[in-house]
């Protein structure tokens, strides 16, 4: 199989995962809150509706980079998919250093919304770039040094030094996961609360804020853009779980055993559940407390942890 | 000192009023005691900005609101000063005197009275001299100049229907462009560099038309108005047009949630015209169906507060445990929202003894949740580090601008007008006034939820020892006077005037609204807030602008057959009320 044809299957095999892991975040919070919730095929009936409305171009907007923002951004989502994926499925084929290009890619959607939203030319969108701004800031440190927790775990455990994706896993298939150790238990945390932030979900959808912002960074969008920034949502919904199942509790293993598909399908389940419940039982914070978290609670922490997992624990 | 006579020649006899009279000394022409709880002195107009201070330093009155009236020599401006620990209300009088209709403007020395003297201005043409902001308030920008809607000598303008002859006689005075234009209210000196942030009129964090603008630098608010009035129906205008029975009616209108509270502060002040007192079983009824609205409404706020955080769990926990109170004032009053339960002289519709047990287990069904809910926002740090020190009233301001309510309770200032002003069944329950001294949003929570739970215990207990007995005295005439009325609703301290002349209905019926005093406090606790702290902080009076206008009309697009009539809805109603009746 070619690379556009792995792209292409990992683009569209996330897709659908990440409509499935919408609908279950949709369904999970609904039944929390005692409401029905929405039917399976929402997601679609969403994407297909949005695709059939206009697109409108509001007057202030600089219409080009308005338009290719969402587009980048769900460019850049699938290939951090297809990256994960090609980790996972063929440990021994990776590039040296995919893990860096990874946490790069994955900066990207929320880069482009930044661009997108500042080239709408509304205030509020401004305001909420703003916000991804300090965010995307305030959460990549914690997330880079929990990252590097596993990686250190490796060149203690005698596998080298490495940064490739594919040789964290099979070092955990043989070693076990970076779960189980003091560090990583923390280093997963920490990670588990950046994926929040960068997934924008509540206590971090400060970018969006409702009952503030009108929806803030894709306030502007209407139509097709806007479900390209939906489908982008999907796919890191579906790309983050499995990205921190891959460095923290040993991905998938065995590609030919149908036992660690559905392995990797728990692992998935768990850490969606995390996320949907840390989103349902808190409050949106404020900007500042927001990167007072990360930076002061957060950083010292992973911090803490690589120390940890240097001296071997 | 010699004795200080009444206008009758009488000597007063309440100390309460001898003392404003004497504090005010030398301004005062005329003095009138009501009775021991109400008196009304005419004071010199020259001297009103003198009268005011006084009142409000010195015998530390809190300005409930002016009631404008227009009068053959000018405009009667009816200061109303509540001196809520002594539970009495003195309401000044000075006259505005034709032609200018012209007086010193309180509202630069005290920012309570700011925004009514901008309404008067709008609706009754009064000037105020020295006022420090005279925009409009109440009248759409395109409203023309010099039309007073308020006056006698106002007209609604003819509009011939077929639209063939332009009998407007406004033709041209409207200006249509200005519909289109930002409003009117810019602060003076909007300086460059800062972003405008627009809440509004219509936005997510608000269920009704009102428009913020926010004018940041950064994430802070540096300046911030208001426009309000999208909603304006002319009720105080249009109540003086029915009879004193149609009246309760429309006031349950003003405010859908307030249903209970606007016709009893009306009711009060008409009993009080008449003298009369009803039945105690009818207070207690009264009270019952009004403590039950609190319970809903301060429910329903602590779900809005938690959808505004965005922790939209609280929100839909908090509306589902409302139900059960919408349940049971439907089954006592037939309705969920316009209860049509009180009447001049008692209540019109009796709870049998056999609903006492349902409402008790109702009620007492609510304990848990409210438990629950109270200690999640108690206890919850994050909801702490979100609300804790955000949107600080403090007790001087929330004391400046007449704060009412658990905004005023929850600044360490402790009014409640239930308590205060002694009616209904609360003198005769055991029950208390919640204060928290810190001022902040958190407090307000804390007030709000805390009230639930006064309010539980005052349902029991009303439920536990009414009396058996008439629920209406016949009232036949309202002889000509005015009085006051006012009520706790559950935002705040609602204040009705009332005036007779003997007819069938009132003359002149101002309303007050708790959101009318509370609302403008914004410039005290908002301002060098971030954005995200100023709506949760706009959110925490609970506000409520000039409430729900139920005008849209359904239409079945195909075949043009208009959907959800009235009678549509009266079935359906009554198709539920059946429903619940089978299943109680």
């Amino acid at each position: 199989m070619g690379a556009i044809g792995i792209f292409l299957a990992a683009a569209v095999g996330t897709l659908v995962i990440g409509m499935v892991a919408s609908w279950v975040d949709r369904k999970v919070t609904a039944r929390v809150q005692y409401r029905v919730g929405p039917p399976l095929f929402q997601p679609v009936y969403d994407i297909a509706k949005l695709l059939g409305k206009e697109t409108l171009l509001p007057e202030r907007a600089k219409g080009r980079g308005f338009l290719l923002a969402p587009v980048v951004g769900f460019a850049a989502a699938g290939v951090g998919a297809a990256i994960v994926w090609h980790a996972n499925i063929r440990p021994a084929e990776g590039f040296v250093g995919d893990l860096i290009v990874l946490l790069y890619v994955l900066t990207i959607p929320a880069i482009a919304v930044i661009y997108g939203a500042l080239a709408s030319g509304s205030p509020h969108a401004t305001f909420g770039a703003s916000r991804e701004m300090k965010l995307l800031m305030s959460y990549e440190l914690p997330l880079v040094m929990a990252v590097l927790v596993p990686v250190v775990q490796v060149v203690k455990g005698g596998g080298g030094a490495t940064f490739s994706i594919g040789q964290l896993v099979t070092f955990q298939q043989t070693s076990g996961w970076a779960l189980f150790s003091l560090s990583g238990v923390i280093a997963t945390a920490v990670a588990l609360l950046c994926i929040q932030a960068k997934l924008t979900l509540v206590p971090f959808d400060l970018p969006e804020a409702e009952t503030e912002l009108m929806g803030g960074t894709h306030l502007e969008y209407s139509g097709p853009p806007l479900a390209m920034i939906k489908l982008t949502r999907f796919l890191l919904l579906a790309v983050s779980p499995v990205f921190l199942a891959t460095l923290f509790v040993g991905g998938l293993g065995d590609a030919a055993s149908g036992w660690s598909w559905l392995a990797l399908a728990g692992k998935f389940v768990v850490f969606l559940v995390l996320v949907v419940l840390i989103r349902n039982t808190n409050p949106r914070l404020q900007v500042r407390k927001a990167v007072r978290f990360f930076w002061f609670g957060m950083a010292p922490l992973a911090a803490g942890a690589l120390v940890l997992a240097w001296l071997g624990y | 000192m010699s004795e200080i006579q009444d206008v009758t020649g009488e000597a007063i006899e309440s100390a309460v009023l001898s003392r404003v009279v004497t504090a005010l000394g030398g301004m005062v022409l005329e003095v009138t005691e009501q009775n021991p709880r109400r008196g009304w002195v005419r004071v010199d107009p020259a001297r009103i900005r003198e009268a005011s201070r006084i009142m409000f330093a010195e015998q530390k009155a809190r300005l409930a609101t002016v009631s404008g009236l227009e009068v053959r020599d000018g405009i009667d401006m009816l200061y109303h000063w509540c001196l809520d620990s002594e539970h009495y209300i003195v309401t000044l009088k000075a006259l505005a005197a034709r032609p200018a209709m012209e007086i010193d403007s309180v509202g630069q020395d005290l920012p309570a009275a700011n925004w009514i003297e901008r309404e008067m201005h709008d609706l009754l043409g009064a000037e105020f001299r020295g006022h420090p902001d005279m925009r409009r308030l109440i009248l759409a920008d395109d409203w023309p100049e010099g039309a007073y809607p308020l006056r006698r000598d106002f007209h609604v303008p003819r509009v011939d229907p077929t639209g063939k002859r332009e009998t407007n006689e406004w033709a041209g005075a409207r200006d249509e462009k200005k519909l289109q234009q930002p409003p009117a209210s810019q602060p003076k000196t909007p300086k460059p560099g800062r972003t405008l942030i627009n809440i509004g009129p219509f936005h997510p964090l608000q269920e009704e038309m009102e428009f913020f603008q926010l004018y940041c630098e950064g994430e802070t608010v540096v300046d911030m108005d208001v426009r309000i009035s999208y909603n304006h129906r002319g009720i105080e205008e249009f109540s003086s047009r029915l009879t004193w029975d149609q009246v309760p009616f429309l006031v349950e209108r003003v405010c859908g949630i307030c249903s209970a509270s606007h016709p009893w502060a009306y009711i009060r002040a008409v009993e009080e015209i008449c003298g009369i007192q009803a039945p105690p079983r009818a207070e207690y009824l009264r009270t019952i169906v009004a403590e039950l609205e609190r319970l809903h409404s301060h429910m329903l706020w602590i779900g809005l507060a938690g959808h505004f955080l965005g922790y939209n769990t609280v929100w839909m926990w908090a509306w589902k445990y409302r139900e059960p109170v919408m349940d049971i004032l439907e089954l006592t009053t037939g309705s969920r929202i316009h209860y049509a339960n009180n009447r001049i002289g008692g209540v019109r519709r009796d709870i049998p003894p056999d609903l006492y047990p349902e409402i008790r287990k109702a009620v007492d069904s609510l304990k848990a949740p409210l438990e629950l809910i109270t200690n999640a926002f108690l206890d919850d740090p994050v909801l702490h580090a979100r609300l804790k020190g955000v949107g600080v009233l403090s007790k001087e301001d929330a004391l400046r601008w007449g704060a009412t309510g658990p905004t005023a309770r929850a600044s360490g200032v402790p009014i409640d007008a239930r308590r205060d002003y002694p009616h209904g069944a609360y003198e005769e329950v055991d029950w208390e006034v919640i204060t928290q001294p810190e001022g902040d949003v958190f407090a307000k929570a804390v007030v709000r939820c805390l009230e639930c739970f006064e309010s539980v215990k005052i349902i029991e207990q009303c439920v536990d020892r009414i009396p058996d007995g008439p629920i209406a005295v016949e009232v036949n005439h309202v002889p000509p006077g005015e009085a006051v009325g006012n009520y706790e609703a559950p935002r705040g301290e609602t204040f009705h005037y009332v005036r007779s002349d003997g007819g069938a209905g009132p003359v002149r019926h101002k309303i007050r609204a708790p959101t009318y005093m509370n609302l403008p406090s914004f410039k005290s606790s908002c301002i060098g807030e971030h954005i995200s702290d100023v709506t949760i902080t706009l959110a925490s009076i609970d506000p409520c602008y000039s409430c729900t206008e139920r005008m849209a009309r359904l239409v079945d697009a195909e075949t043009g057959k208009p959907l959800g009539t009235f009678d549509d809805m009266v079935r359906i109603s009554q198709e539920r009320t059946r429903r619940l009746r089978k299943e109680v």
